[in-house]
């Protein structure tokens, strides 16, 4: 049995949309709660945030970065009939929905822009007031309109690094000017583990709360591993079972960017591989 | 009839690969027996009267031992007959002999108490019960066994849904549908087995042979649901609305991890992260396989248990130099004999009394040298029987850039979540004599309820769990009805 996937579509030059099949995981879902998949029987368990998740047609749907072998193989040779050999889900605990005042969504990067859509609308519905900030490099990885928080959220920013589209600088740039107009009750953040480290030094000295997801590389994403593990707050934690959300202040970033590099050789090595096969095929 | 019989102290040997060539992959070590020395084997039997037998006595579920020995000699013209007779007396108490026969740990138990033990080698009941659910796989009379067993599967009993796809779980699905239950399996992987298929290594236990274990509960109208993590992709509560009772046999598959400096640094793994990588994603095959596994030349696995001899067995098969490190004494390994052995001949190094203090990185984040404290045994011993063990205040360093943690294993914290669901101080579900949870209609049974156990003991809380599961269903009924 296999999990459909019932639609794809391209977001940027980089990042891509697809949705599929997976009733169990859609009816579950709560807002930060994430998702691991394999492909085929090969397959590696990717870990993933949810853009959406529909309990009526069962439908959960991704956004992804054309980022190493899996993603690029899920992008080049997976089409909307084909099936995902599993999928697994919800995981990690969902955020606490409820009345915060004025909350700001910000993110840089695909895992932080999917979950910037749902989150902020479960906050809306709670009846705080929203802002959300998606930065990205610059206009070629702008997503369509229907893909961004703007519609939901009650003030909006887009960013592109070089100012190509909307305003110049990073979403760093925004919540610094949010704070002074004294506008953030809390903040929560997704996107590159770099970005993440710097955006909790820079609500610290305020005392803002700032809730992050933390991407760690996973295998099981129930707690069965311990590759996920993170320092937090001078004790071990699994970021798939503890979270992936956790508050930002106390996680300790150093050992959280290092530890993605873990398997850099070996990606880039299966990476590599992979294009090669695309070009001989003349796929690329 | 107790047969008198001349004592033959030897073994009959199983035949195992030459450990030079076994280390260059997965593939099973041991071969197994022919028909013609498990009977020579089986000869070696005294037949000690039920009653008395020592052997059963020693097995956690009481497999009728001589008996099923009895018929390999008793039919030794006939061997489809021979071992139809020996399945049938299994499989009265054990239903996965081809996975117990391998892994149990026997001189522990039957083979432990054997009488013949006490003057020569035990019987080798382990590779008795081994061949005789692989002869019966593969010689079609297992098909033959399920195909009577199947009419009684009618579902019609009631539904019984299962939480986890380990032994304990699968032994209680197979009980129940056996009863006439109809039984559904939650599992969180994409695989069922639990330790069987992430933890347990191909050269100890094969793939093959757990498929087909799976196939079998299959016949007997059992479903597995994959990808379903009780307590997040349904909880227990809204199982106990579509069920009339549930079974937790989610194991106990959270690692331990040491809380000392270095921790997180690049290459040191928990063992469950390295074999599941290894044997259930299979990265030993990267890149054909997708899961990548970085290993470097020298590799230290801290632990003495099966888990650490696996890590270690696995680590040489990936090409590396592998020296386990334990803080207790060789006397203390808690491992299976025959797996220390095969360790010990596939060139895994050993050092005793030494407990890691720090992991030492480079610059690169990766683990580079583990600083241990030296250890001295005391007199005095611990309530397992083990000597106590202090700091002699004396440190040594050892060289590795690549480390395995098997230091033991807490129940998976995710199902200990539920609501109103009891636990004990070290995280086991807190069970009543006929293993019910605190909430009720809910039972329990393996490593969730134990702590890290074998396989054998969670078969037998399975089996256990699925007659209180019927009592209850019944009584319920009753109730209903009244
Ligand atoms: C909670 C969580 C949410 C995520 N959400 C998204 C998302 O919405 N969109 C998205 O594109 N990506 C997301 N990711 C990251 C995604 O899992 C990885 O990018 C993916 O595994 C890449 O696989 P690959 O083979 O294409 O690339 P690889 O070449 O294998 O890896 C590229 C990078 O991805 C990361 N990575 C690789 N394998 C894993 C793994 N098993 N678990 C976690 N990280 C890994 C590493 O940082 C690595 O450097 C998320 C990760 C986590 C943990
Ligand atoms: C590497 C290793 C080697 C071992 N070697 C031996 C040996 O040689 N001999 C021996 O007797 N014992 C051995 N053991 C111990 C033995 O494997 C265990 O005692 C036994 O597997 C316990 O069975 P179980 O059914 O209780 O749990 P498990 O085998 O742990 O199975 C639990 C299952 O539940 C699933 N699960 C967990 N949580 C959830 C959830 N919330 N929802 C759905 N599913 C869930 C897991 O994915 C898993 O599949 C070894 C253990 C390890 C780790
Ligand atoms: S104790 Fe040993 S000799 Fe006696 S019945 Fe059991 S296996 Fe045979
Ligand atoms: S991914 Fe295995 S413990 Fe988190």
């Amino acid at each position: 049995m296999g999990y459909r996937i019932t639609a794809k579509e391209n977001l940027s030059v980089i990042d891509f949309f697809m949705e599929v099949e997976a009733p169990h995981v859609a009816k579950a879902w709560k807002p930060g709660q994430f998702v691991v998949f394999i492909l085929h029987e090969k397959g590696e368990r990717v870990p993933m945030s949810v853009y959406k998740a529909d309990k009526e047609t069962g439908r959960v749907s991704m956004f992804i970065r054309k980022l190493g072998k899996t993603s690029l193989q899920l992008y080049y040779e997976f089409n909307v009939g084909d099936e995902l050999w599993s999928f697994l889900g919800p995981l990690g605990k969902p955020i606490k929905v409820k009345y915060y005042g004025n909350v700001v969504f910000a993110s840089d990067a695909v895992c932080g822009q999917a979950e910037n859509y749902a989150t902020l609308k479960a906050m809306k519905e709670a009846g705080n007031y929203t802002i959300s900030i998606q930065s990205f490099e610059n206009r070629a990885n702008v997503y369509p309109e229907e893909f961004l928080a703007k519609p939901v959220a009650d003030e909006y920013y887009l960013t592109t690094e070089d100012g190509s589209v909307g305003i110049k600088g990073h979403y760093l740039d925004v919540v610094k000017k949010l704070i002074e107009q004294d506008k953030v009750d809390i903040i929560f953040a997704g996107g590159k583990l770099g970005s993440l480290a710097k955006l909790a030094e820079l609500t610290r000295p305020y005392g803002i709360p700032t809730i992050t997801t933390v991407r760690q590389i996973m295998v099981d994403g129930t707690g069965m591993c311990g590759s996920c593990r993170i320092l937090y707050d001078g004790e071990i934690k699994f970021a798939c079972r503890d979270g992936p959300m956790f508050d930002a202040h106390k996680v300790d970033w150093d050992d959280v960017i290092r530890r993605d590099s873990r398997f850099a050789e070996q990606q880039a090595l299966a990476r590599e591989r992979y294009l090669a096969k695309l070009r001989e095929k003349g796929v690329i | 009839m107790a047969v008198r019989r001349k004592l033959i102290k030897e073994r009959v040997p199983t035949p195992e690969r030459p450990p030079k060539e076994r280390v260059k992959d997965f593939k099973e070590v041991n071969l197994g027996y022919t028909f013609e020395l498990a009977v020579k084997e089986a000869e070696r039997c005294l037949q000690c009267p039920y009653e008395y037998a020592p052997c059963i006595k020693g097995c956690p579920v009481h497999i009728n031992i001589p008996g099923f020995i009895s018929k390999l000699v008793e039919y030794r013209d006939n061997p489809d007959k021979a071992v139809r007779e020996a399945l049938r007396i299994i499989w009265n108490d054990n239903t996965l002999p081809a996975v117990t026969g391998r892994v149990c740990p026997q001189e522990d138990q039957c083979e432990g108490a054997c009488v013949v033990g006490k003057v020569g080698d035990a019987v080798d009941i382990g590779k008795l019960e081994r061949f005789v659910a692989d002869y019966a796989r593969k010689n079609g009379i297992e098909e033959e066994l399920l195909c009577e067993f199947e009419e009684e599967c009618t579902g019609e009993l009631g539904k019984v849904a299962i939480v986890g796809a380990g032994p304990a779980g699968l032994t209680c699905a197979g009980e129940l549908a056996k009863m006439g239950y109809k039984v559904t399996i939650f599992e969180a992987l994409h695989k069922p087995g639990g330790v069987l298929a992430y933890g347990i290594p191909e050269f100890r236990l094969p793939k093959e042979i757990l498929d087909h274990e799976l196939a079998k509960l299959n016949r007997l109208g059992v479903e597995i649901k994959t990808d379903h993590v009780v307590g997040r992709t349904v909880t227990i509560e809204e199982l106990l609305q579509e069920y009339d009772a549930v079974f937790i046999g989610t194991g106990a598959g959270t690692p331990k991890l040491l809380n000392i400096p270095g921790i997180l640094l690049g290459r040191i793994y928990s063992a469950n992260e390295f074999l599941t990588r290894v044997n259930l994603m299979k990265a030993y095959e990267f890149p054909e396989y997708d899961t990548p596994i970085a290993i470097g030349k020298k590799t230290i696995v801290i632990g003495a248990g099966n888990t650490a001899m696996d890590a270690a067995r696995s680590a040489l098969r990936l090409g590396s130099e592998v020296t386990i490190a334990y803080r207790r004494g060789r006397e203390d390994m808690t491992a299976r004999i025959e797996e220390i052995k095969h360790a010990e001949e596939e060139g895994v190094q050993f050092e005793f009394f030494l407990q890691p203090v720090e992991f030492i990185g480079d610059e690169n984040g990766r683990v580079k040298a583990v600083k241990f404290e030296r250890m001295r045994p005391l007199e005095e011993r611990d309530k397992r029987g083990k000597r106590k063990i202090v700091g002699t205040g004396e440190y040594v360093t050892l060289e590795a850039d690549t480390v395995i943690i098997a230091i033991g294993l807490e129940p998976n914290r995710i199902i200990t979540e539920t609501p109103g669901l009891k636990t004990n101080p070290n995280g086991t579900l807190v069970v009543d004599e006929n293993l019910m949870t605190s909430i009720p209609g809910v039972f329990a049974g393996g490593d969730a309820i134990r702590g890290e156990a074998t396989v054998i003991l969670a078969m037998g809380d399975g089996k256990k769990a699925a007659k209180a599961i019927c009592d209850y269903i019944e009584k319920k009924r009753a109730k209903a009805n009244a």
